[in-house]
């Protein structure tokens, strides 16, 4: 993470290098917000764009929360100006497995209730769970990220998984 | 326990599912299991890392062009100095202008807070935005100033300059008649590359192209800011013009005696008192044909 040469992110190499490691999370952490694929991406791409035109400023343990603020702002402007349309909807995984019909009733039926109770959480809890889940990020880096304390993250992932089993009990 | 995220916890590891229990039932923590398990096959969508780099690479390159591209073309520098250059000279070049039409005099204030006031059909011109620079006007007709101290004033007339530095003075300029009176201080005036100084008191009066300086005015103010117009051996001529001016009206006369000389005055408020002042010592008579005309005869 901590750039190698002295132009530290402005370096063509470190920024690559810093792009490959973040990029995609930084997507999925936009589509967690909004649910929206396309305006994910641009936020992703502008951040970046961003990120390095101000590559200069940028202090190397920072960085990182830095293009999370970054695309947040954005992300914020462009929720704001345009006012997307909440479409939250994460795909579930195909089942090749040989379970019987019943099974995969099962679990289809199981996976739309999760669908909905996912985009009934508040947004900082879905996602630090689904961080913690689907990137599989330690509460210790997603604390980094967010700019908060461990404590915090645990406290959300704990709510988070608290509300999903109320909601999946009760529907 | 108020900061326990025994739920939290348990994902991570850190406490085992027993430990989990005695904070909730089995049948709430097997939901809890196939949460996690679900959560963990979920998919997000394809992000093409090394695509979406490229892109950004790319718009990295695009920017740089564009900013060399400005140095690369002199001309659109060129048309945006152009642009810039003229609209200042456009804003600094405008010109202010005050003008009185006929029968009706103007008082109104320089950017200096100098007075000046204006006598029927007359105009001034300046630039106001370089006033603070070179206090400098054009005058066509009669006005009065009183100037405030401070750098050189110029009145530029079609006859002459007057110039001061902080007086009251009256210029006049109708056809081929000029004339300053100095009322406060000193004055000097700049006809036919020759400067006259014009102290308090003074008047310096250009008829035909012959100049004459006297120096026997005792007045404080022209008499026309009194309503009032006088006239010391001035031609038949401008006399009735100053009355049409005054009072916005035609008057016809017999031209054997437009060189006359005339001296006298004529008020401003009264059109019949004007005619008699003028016509009696001309032994001539007067007759209104209508609002706009006069006939003396």
């Amino acid at each position: 993470m901590t750039p190698k040469s002295e132009n530290g992110f402005c370096d063509d190499k470190n920024f690559s290098e810093f792009f490959r490691n973040h990029s995609k999370l930084l997507n999925n952490y936009i589509f967690y917000k909004c649910g929206n694929i396309d305006l994910a991406n641009d936020i992703t791409q502008d951040a970046f764009i961003k990120f390095w035109n101000n590559c200069k400023k940028v202090i190397p343990n920072k960085a990182k929360s830095f293009l999370f603020t970054i695309a947040n702002n954005l992300f914020l402007n462009e929720y704001a100006k345009s006012k997307v349309v909440l479409n939250y909807r994460i795909i579930p995984k195909l089942n090749h497995t040989n379970e019987s019909p019943e099974f995969l009733l099962e679990e289809k039926e199981f996976g739309d209730k999760l669908q909905k109770a996912l985009a009934n959480l508040s947004e900082p809890q879905r996602i630090a769970f689904l961080m913690n889940r689907i990137d599989g990020k330690k509460y210790k880096e997603i604390a980094e990220i967010l700019d908060i304390s461990i404590k915090a993250v645990e406290k959300r992932i704990h709510n988070a998984l608290l509300n999903l089993r109320k909601e999946i009990d009760h529907i | 326990m108020k900061d326990n995220y025994f739920l939290a916890k348990w994902l991570n590891g850190e406490i085992t599912e027993d430990e989990l229990l005695k904070h909730v039932s089995e049948e709430e923590l097997r939901t809890y299991k196939k949460i996690v398990s679900t959560t963990k096959n979920l998919k997000t969508p394809n992000f093409n890392t090394e695509e979406n780099l490229e892109k950004i690479k790319a718009t990295k390159v695009k920017s740089k062009v564009k900013k060399l591209s400005l140095f690369k073309y002199p001309f659109r520098i060129a048309a945006m100095l152009a642009v810039l250059i003229s609209s200042y000279y456009f804003i600094t070049n405008k010109t202010t202008s005050y003008t009185s039409n006929l029968a009706e005099k103007t008082t109104f204030e320089l950017p200096d807070n100098s007075k000046v006031e204006l006598n029927a059909d007359s105009e001034i011109t300046f630039k106001a935005k370089n006033w603070k620079n070179a206090r400098e006007l054009n005058l066509k007709g009669e006005a009065f100033f009183s100037v405030k101290k401070g750098s050189k004033f110029t009145v530029n007339t079609t006859l002459g300059a007057v110039s001061v530095l902080g007086t009251k003075f009256n210029v006049v300029v109708r056809d081929t008649y000029f004339e300053v009176n100095c009322y406060e201080g000193l004055v000097s005036v700049q006809y036919n590359n020759e400067v006259i100084k014009v102290p308090l008191g003074s008047s310096f009066k250009v008829l035909n192209a012959t100049s004459e300086f006297s120096d026997s005015n005792t007045e404080t103010k022209p008499s026309w800011l009194q309503n009032n117009s006088s006239f010391k051996s001035m031609p038949y001529k401008y006399v009735i013009k100053e009355l049409e001016r005054q009072f916005n009206i035609t008057i016809v006369y017999d031209l054997k005696n437009e060189n006359t000389l005339f001296t006298g005055n004529f008020t401003h408020t009264n059109l019949e008192m004007a005619l008699k002042a003028i016509s009696i010592p001309l032994n001539l008579e007067f007759k209104i044909i209508s609002n706009q005309k006069v006939s003396l005869y």
